[in-house]
């Protein structure tokens, strides 16, 4: 990876940091909310091709003719519509989504640009949009290929040719449908990781993806910068369903960066994505996300990962946007002696009700699997960790470790944590931990008596809260993290 | 049944209604439903419509506002099984010597009873499931089963120790409630012992509305065969400066099933109380299924909660000790087993709950068992325990 000369280079220019603490009317510390001002920008949909809200056969046909699919594809978005309207959300667990309405929502915006492989074919509304985003600068100096998509459709897809070389394939799901030679293995893969049947929007999603990633990394590749998509939703009122297929096969290594964002509007807005991810003996994968969803959002995403013998699996996860979040990558272990390790921070503030977490599979023997999550809840934010680690029968001598730590910044806010184990095999070894509370005045004594001033060690607490999510990260999505959290720790806090 | 039906569980388990209770153990706070981990049903026997006893022996109102752990449809079952309650109140400032006793056996199948342990008090309550170990059974809603309610209200500065022994036998049901309430500075000490039963419910809840409440619960288990163990803990931490300390540690065997639920409740208003959790599983059998879902809910910002659980087996490295020091594995799970019937008896508080513990232990490790038991220390008589 080239040296990174400027930190402040990525994506988002960092706002200049007060120097003056501030402090509310009972002497606390004020903890900024996440700046989303660099987010909250729109660009008119003049010209755009937007098709009707609600949920139709009619829709759908119109989504798949647009894209040419084989009539395998188009059956697959029938029967998910069917299974959509069928199916319930659980009444006895999960954040409300009262305020959602389908019918208020177009499945479908289309900017009406070409997908292009250099920015400047990209329309210029959109192409700012990017610029504003840090995408093209971080592509220029640290990514090995981009996937920009802009609500419904990839605008932008581009890859070095020191990676094409070696095979890698990045591409939209779209063009690699309409190859003879990935539509079969497209076909092989899609949907049978997330089953249609698998929750209500994840059959919403099958009904009306559009747009998202394909990728297939050779055997003992190993793709030394990685790869990102971007997904900007700019249409008020509409959904993203973009679908994002990896395959990383034998002995190969990708890193793969998903990052999000939207306005804010009013209207709600729908994202029900879904990510499947398969991990072949002795590869490796990270994936790590950005997800900086407006708090108009409804965020319903499904990701998924099938790890194979001897393989890896690694999430780095963010969470700091949308109104309603169900959000929970599920690692299966399948492979004797594969493991997973999931990072993860999520950041409640006002208005906000993010439901997120992870599950692990133990099913292979020798497998183990290490969860580390933070959370921090602030302006009655409402924070829940959901997690659960099932140990098969047959998982001999698997491990799994659960750390979750959440952090309670005022007392209007709530945070829950909600793990389940179900453990089944008697050589296994499961253990779990979790603590919510806030910051310890045990602590800040200790640090101070060591020349700190409050501030410095509230500040150095908080931070060091967050660290372990953002040392995961490239460092231009770590600036990007702590511009995000933007916590400025001066003064007392309680 | 062939045989005539002589005893009241007889009578209950051949009554001609079975009835389902579907949402027993159901916690606070639920998650996916596909893990089958938010709650537990059973077959069970309808009330008879005939029982009146209920209405004339009902507990104070106060009473019936008391949460417990199990659920109001399977407390409603069990108080009308029971066709009655008993009512307990301990005067002020006063030490109840003699435990108050509820028990539950083959000839007294259901129990309903009500403590009011009145200010600056303190009790000691026992509640006892046995059975005839040993004896043939059938399942679903004709098997023999046994249940009880307990609910206590700890006023200012009360504390009452509460001993739970459940010794039932194979192919034997039982759903057992506990209910505390504590106001300021009330203590509840708890001690559970979850040994036998083909299926067995034991729900608990605990609402610390007081400050300076106080809640220890210590659960006990070992569960064997193909028996299932199905526990919900639920602890409501409302006033000020209050504490829990939950713990629960068991042996699972054989083809085992355990669900434990504990959730810790940190309510707004609950400044600078602390709650923690921690579960220790000895997981020793190919066919065991342990359940866990430790949780904990926080609406307030100056608390802490914690919660910790390990759930696994004896290391190999620990095996190899013991070996050398002549212990196979299946001696070591002996051990571990027996540590827990051993001290199911140290705090067995009365003769009932000691013979349940026998019983139940002797049908298990022998009569070695019992003989190591009788001498011990000299069995106190006891003459005012209430039924």
């Amino acid at each position: 990876m080239a040296d990174i000369k400027d930190t402040t280079a990525g994506l988002g220019a960092s706002q200049p940091a007060s120097t003056e603490p501030r402090v509310d009317e009972k002497g606390r510390s004020v903890v900024d909310d996440v700046n989303r001002s660099l987010y909250d920008f729109t660009k008119s949909e003049e010209g755009y091709e937007r098709y009707a809200d609600g949920l139709t056969p009619e829709i759908v046909r119109a989504i798949s003719a647009k894209k040419s699919e084989p009539e395998w594809m188009l059956e697959m978005r029938l029967k998910a519509l069917e299974t959509y309207h069928e199916m319930e959300m659980p009444a006895n667990w999960g954040p409300s989504i009262d305020g959602l309405d389908l019918n208020n929502i177009s499945t479908f915006v289309s900017p009406k640009a070409k997908q292009a492989r250099d920015w400047n074919d990209v329309p210029d509304d959109i192409k700012d949009t990017f610029e504003r985003l840090g995408i093209p600068q971080a592509e220029r100096e640290s990514l090995a290929g981009v996937g920009a998509q802009y609500d419904s459709e990839i605008v932008y897809h581009n890859m070095r040719e020191e990676v094409a070389k070696y095979g890698v394939v990045y591409t939209t799901i779209e063009d690699a449908l309409l190859d003879p030679e990935w539509e079969p293995v497209v076909r092989e893969y899609f949907g049978t990781l997330i089953p249609m049947l698998d929750h209500k929007f994840a059959a919403l999603h099958y009904a009306v993806w559009s747009g998202g990633s394909f990728v297939y990394v050779p055997k003992g590749v190993t793709v030394e910068y990685p790869l990102q998509s971007y997904f900007r939703l700019n249409a008020q009122g509409a959904g993203q369903f973009e679908h994002t297929l990896i395959i990383v096969d034998e002995g190969a290594d990708l890193h793969f960066i998903e990052g999000c964002s939207a306005p804010k509007y009013y209207d709600a807005n729908l994202h029900a994505g879904a990510v499947e991810l398969f991990v072949k003996d002795g590869a490796r994968l990270r994936y790590s996300t950005i997800e900086n969803w407006s708090k108009n959002m409804f965020n319903l995403n499904t990701k998924r990962a099938r790890v194979a013998s001897d393989a890896r699996m690694e999430w780095v996860s963010g969470s700091f946007g949308s109104h309603v979040s169900y959000l929970y990558p599920t690692t299966i272990l399948k492979g004797d002696r594969s493991t997973c390790d999931f990072t993860g921070i999520t950041f409640a503030g006002a208005t906000q009700d993010l439901d997120t977490g992870c599950k692990v599979v133990l099913s292979g023997a020798d497998t183990t699997a290490s969860v580390e999550t933070k959370s921090i809840s602030k302006d009655g934010g409402l924070n829940t960790f959901r997690s659960s680690i099932v140990v098969g029968r047959h998982a001999e001598r698997a491990r799994a470790t659960v750390s979750c730590q959440s952090l309670m910044l005022d007392d209007i806010s709530r945070s829950d944590t909600i793990p389940a184990m179900d453990v089944r095999c008697a050589t296994a070894q499961v253990g779990h931990e979790a603590t919510i509370g806030r910051i310890s005045d045990d602590t800040i004594l200790y640090l101070m008596s060591r020349g700190c001033s409050e501030a410095e060690a509230r500040s150095m607490v908080v931070n060091g809260f967050a660290n372990p999510v953002s040392k995961e990260l490239p460092l231009e999505y770590a600036v990007e993290m702590n511009n995000l959290i933007k916590l400025e720790m001066e003064g007392a806090i309680g | 049944m062939a045989a005539e039906k002589s005893t009241p569980m007889d009578r209950a388990a051949s009554a001609s209604d079975a009835l389902t209770l579907s949402h027993v153990n159901t916690p606070p706070a639920q998650t996916w439903n596909y893990l089958r981990i938010n709650d537990v049903s059973f077959d069970v026997p309808a009330p008879s419509p005939s029982s009146t006893g209920a209405a004339f022996n009902r507990l104070p109102q106060i009473l019936s506002k008391v949460e417990t752990g199990l659920g109001d449809e399977a407390v409603d079952w069990v108080g009308r099984m029971a066709d009655g309650a008993t009512y307990v109140e301990v005067p002020a400032h006063t030490r109840r010597e003699e435990p108050v006793l509820v028990a539950v056996d083959d000839g007294h199948p259901f129990a309903s009873a009500g403590v009011i342990v009145r200010e600056g008090a303190s009790a000691t309550i026992c509640v006892s499931a046995s059975a005839t170990q040993g004896s043939p059974t059938e399942k679903g809603a004709s098997a023999p089963t046994t249940g009880s309610a307990l609910r206590v209200i700890c006023e200012r500065g009360a504390s009452v120790e509460i001993v739970e022994i459940v010794a039932s036998a194979a192919g034997r049901q039982h759903l057992e409630a506990i209910g505390v309430d504590c106001a300021e500075h009330a203590s509840a000490v708890v001690r559970q012992y979850a040994l036998g039963g083909a299926k067995v419910a034991m729900g608990l809840a605990a609402n610390l509305a007081g400050s300076s409440a106080h809640v220890e619960l210590t659960n006990r288990y070992v569960v064997r065969n193909a028996d299932l163990l199905d526990v919900n803990h639920v602890v409501r931490q409302r006033g000020r400066n209050t504490t829990s300390d939950l713990s629960a540690t068991g042996v699972l065997l054989d083809d085992a099933t355990k669900t434990m639920r504990e959730t810790i409740d940190l309510i707004h208003g609950a400044k600078n109380s602390r709650g923690n959790e921690l579960e220790c599983v000895l997981v020793c059998g190919d066919g065991v299924t342990n359940k866990t879902l430790p949780t904990i809910l926080c609406d307030e910002e100056d608390v802490q909660g914690n919660h910790g659980a390990t759930i696994g087996t004896i290391s190999p490295e620990q095996l190899a000790y013991l070996a050398c020091r002549g212990l196979s594995e299946s001696d070591v799970e002996a051990l571990f087993s027996r540590a827990i019937f051993d001290d199911a008896l140290a705090h067995a508080p009365e003769a009932t709950s000691r013979q349940a513990v026998v019983s139940r232990a002797t049908s298990i490790f022998g009569d070695a068992f019992a003989e190591e038991a009788a001498a011990g220390p000299a069995a106190t008589t006891d003459t005012n325990v209430e039924r």
